[in-house]
């Protein structure tokens, strides 16, 4: 069953980020590299109109074409795609924009070059930052999301996830090979979006049928609505409250 | 925790692969031919650098349970806590470093590899809350394999959380430093173990967020022996020293006295 559904969210027919920015943002501009190294195509950053609101979208890409599919590699994000996050990010607190991140991340960027420009740094950098941001922020799984890379994009107020997504601490594959099972590995650890929604990590499944942009565009819109509410000083805490409210759940055996 | 070998027994080093007398490893146990570490426990790690019989341990009454129902965690838990003499991957408490108090936060590699999880994660969190509470600085000995992944989700969130957990404490001004040794991966590289205000390496220690096998098995070339080793990460410029273990305390304490508060000098 797991084997199906990462069938379907890594085919060349899955949307993709960019086709969700490109159909329910306007005014979309771009904004390119990190100032220091480099711009990782993998991640889109930019800013536009969702409805009236100004927003700051950070959108992993992943390829649909063989072509695109080795430019992007494969969504995994570089070290110089988490700095060029990370400084959107600063200037979307600086101008109160709300901040949706669009996951779609096989895992970490396992090569030589990441390791040595501080792939482990960059990633707990935007981790923290994104944390402690003073702007709503929205995590929307388009696909697959695991590992540090992806909770980097997804600390946030509020997550999403669209029907097939997937959450994990690491792929599937990779929980399997580690905990030596030959069962489906969401037989235990929870990484679907109803197993997720159930834990109070996912906070709206977003149905993927004919009307999926639609249903995307509404549910971002209700949830920044929402988080307007909220005072900026206060939504660190919101975040944290969110986090801490599913840890809880665990029994320590206190 | 610890127990003095038997006199003459020999074992061989994991690195050069000489047979090494349990007696020349001596008190920093390093390899007399090649000078690698061994990997320490919690106890001669707190032995090796704080004033003597300083250490207050926190004890915080938290057992890991499988609830999830992973197969073999039970038996994996269980084995762990046998081969360390630890109920989990870390050891928190009071201590004193060349006379300055601090909150000393050590990990051991002998409890499933130091990895995260749920447990790991609360009493980090402790660790940096009774730091700000008491305004003592943090010193943190690192050596995991990153994330457990027996508790999923709920490790990973360790990682954020955690980090919320360390704002929280540098309100207080406290100096943080972080020692990272081998080895030092995955899911605890890529959260707090670079979010101090002093990242420092033992020397020898392995660092890195991608496992060297991981790599190896997707890029062509062959990976140079210095990869991911502490002296190159220094080299690229990602830790601010690179520490032999001999001279660690001494390290660690004139960076405390360096941030010690001016009227209480
Ligand atoms: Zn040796």
């Amino acid at each position: 069953m797991l084997e199906k559904q990462l069938q379907l969210i890594r085919s060349n027919n899955r949307i993709a980020s960019t086709e969700i920015i490109s159909q329910i943002i306007t005014d979309f501009t771009e904004i390119h590299g990190d100032r220091v190294l480099g711009d990782d195509p993998a991640i889109t950053t930019g800013i536009g109109f969702l409805s009236d609101i100004p927003v700051t979208i950070l959108a992993v890409n992943r390829g649909k074409t063989m072509i695109e599919h080795q430019r992007f590699n494969g969504g995994q994000v570089r070290v110089s795609g988490y700095r060029k996050a990370l400084r959107v990010v600063e200037a979307a607190e600086k101008f109160n924009r709300p901040v949706i991140s669009l996951i779609d991340m096989p895992g970490a960027d396992a090569s030589v070059d990441s390791e040595n420009h501080g792939q482990s740094q960059a990633i707990a950098d935007l981790i923290d930052k994104m944390g402690a941001l003073t702007v709503p922020n929205l995590a929307l799984f388009v696909g697959e999301g695991h590992s540090g890379g992806a909770l980097a994009l997804s600390n946030a107020n509020r997550i999403l996830m669209l029907e097939a997504a997937l959450f994990s601490v690491a792929s599937p594959e990779a929980v399997a090979a580690i905990i030596t099972t030959n069962d489906d590995v969401s037989e235990y650890l929870p990484m679907t979006s109803s197993q997720l929604e159930k834990i109070g990590i996912n906070d709206e499944t977003i149905l993927e049928n004919d009307r999926l942009i639609v249903n995307i565009k509404q549910a971002l819109l209700k949830h920044i609505q929402e988080l307007k509410l909220i005072p900026r000083d206060s939504l660190p805490m919101d975040r944290s409250d969110k986090f801490n409210r599913i840890l809880a759940t665990w029994n320590t055996g206190e | 925790m610890s127990h003095s070998p038997a006199k003459g027994t020999w074992n061989k080093c994991p690195f050069c692969h000489v047979h090494v007398n349990q007696l020349e490893w001596g008190f920093y146990k390093q390899c007399p031919h090649c000078h690698h570490y061994l990997r320490l426990t919690a106890q001669q790690r707190i032995n090796q650098v704080v004033d003597k019989n300083s250490f207050k341990q926190l004890e915080l009454n938290m057992t890991t349970l499988n609830q999830l129902k992973v197969p073999e965690y039970d038996d994996k838990l269980a084995k762990a806590k046998d081969k360390s003499g630890l109920t989990e991957a870390m050891v928190i408490g009071t201590a004193q470093i060349k006379s300055q108090r601090v909150m000393l936060g050590v990990m051991d590699t002998n409890f499933m590899m130091g990895t995260l999880n749920t447990t790991v994660g609360e009493i980090i969190k402790q660790l940096y809350f009774e730091a700000a509470k008491h305004k003592l600085p943090v010193v943190l000995f690192i050596a995991s394999g990153g994330a457990r992944m027996q508790e999923g989700i709920y490790s990973l969130l360790q990682m954020n959380t955690i980090l919320n957990a360390k704002r929280n404490f540098d309100q207080s001004k406290q100096v943080s430093i972080n020692v990272l040794t081998d080895p030092t991966m995955g899911g605890v590289s890529a959260s707090f173990a670079f979010e101090g205000d002093f990242v420092i390496a033992e020397k020898y220690t392995q660092i890195g967020f991608a496992g060297r096998r991981v790599i190896e098995t997707i890029s062509t070339e062959k990976l140079p022996i210095e990869f991911q080793d502490a002296d190159h990460l220094k080299q690229h410029g990602l830790l601010d020293d690179v520490i032999e273990r001999s001279e660690m305390a001494d390290y660690i304490g004139r960076i405390l006295k360096l941030h010690q508060e001016e009227s209480s000098c």
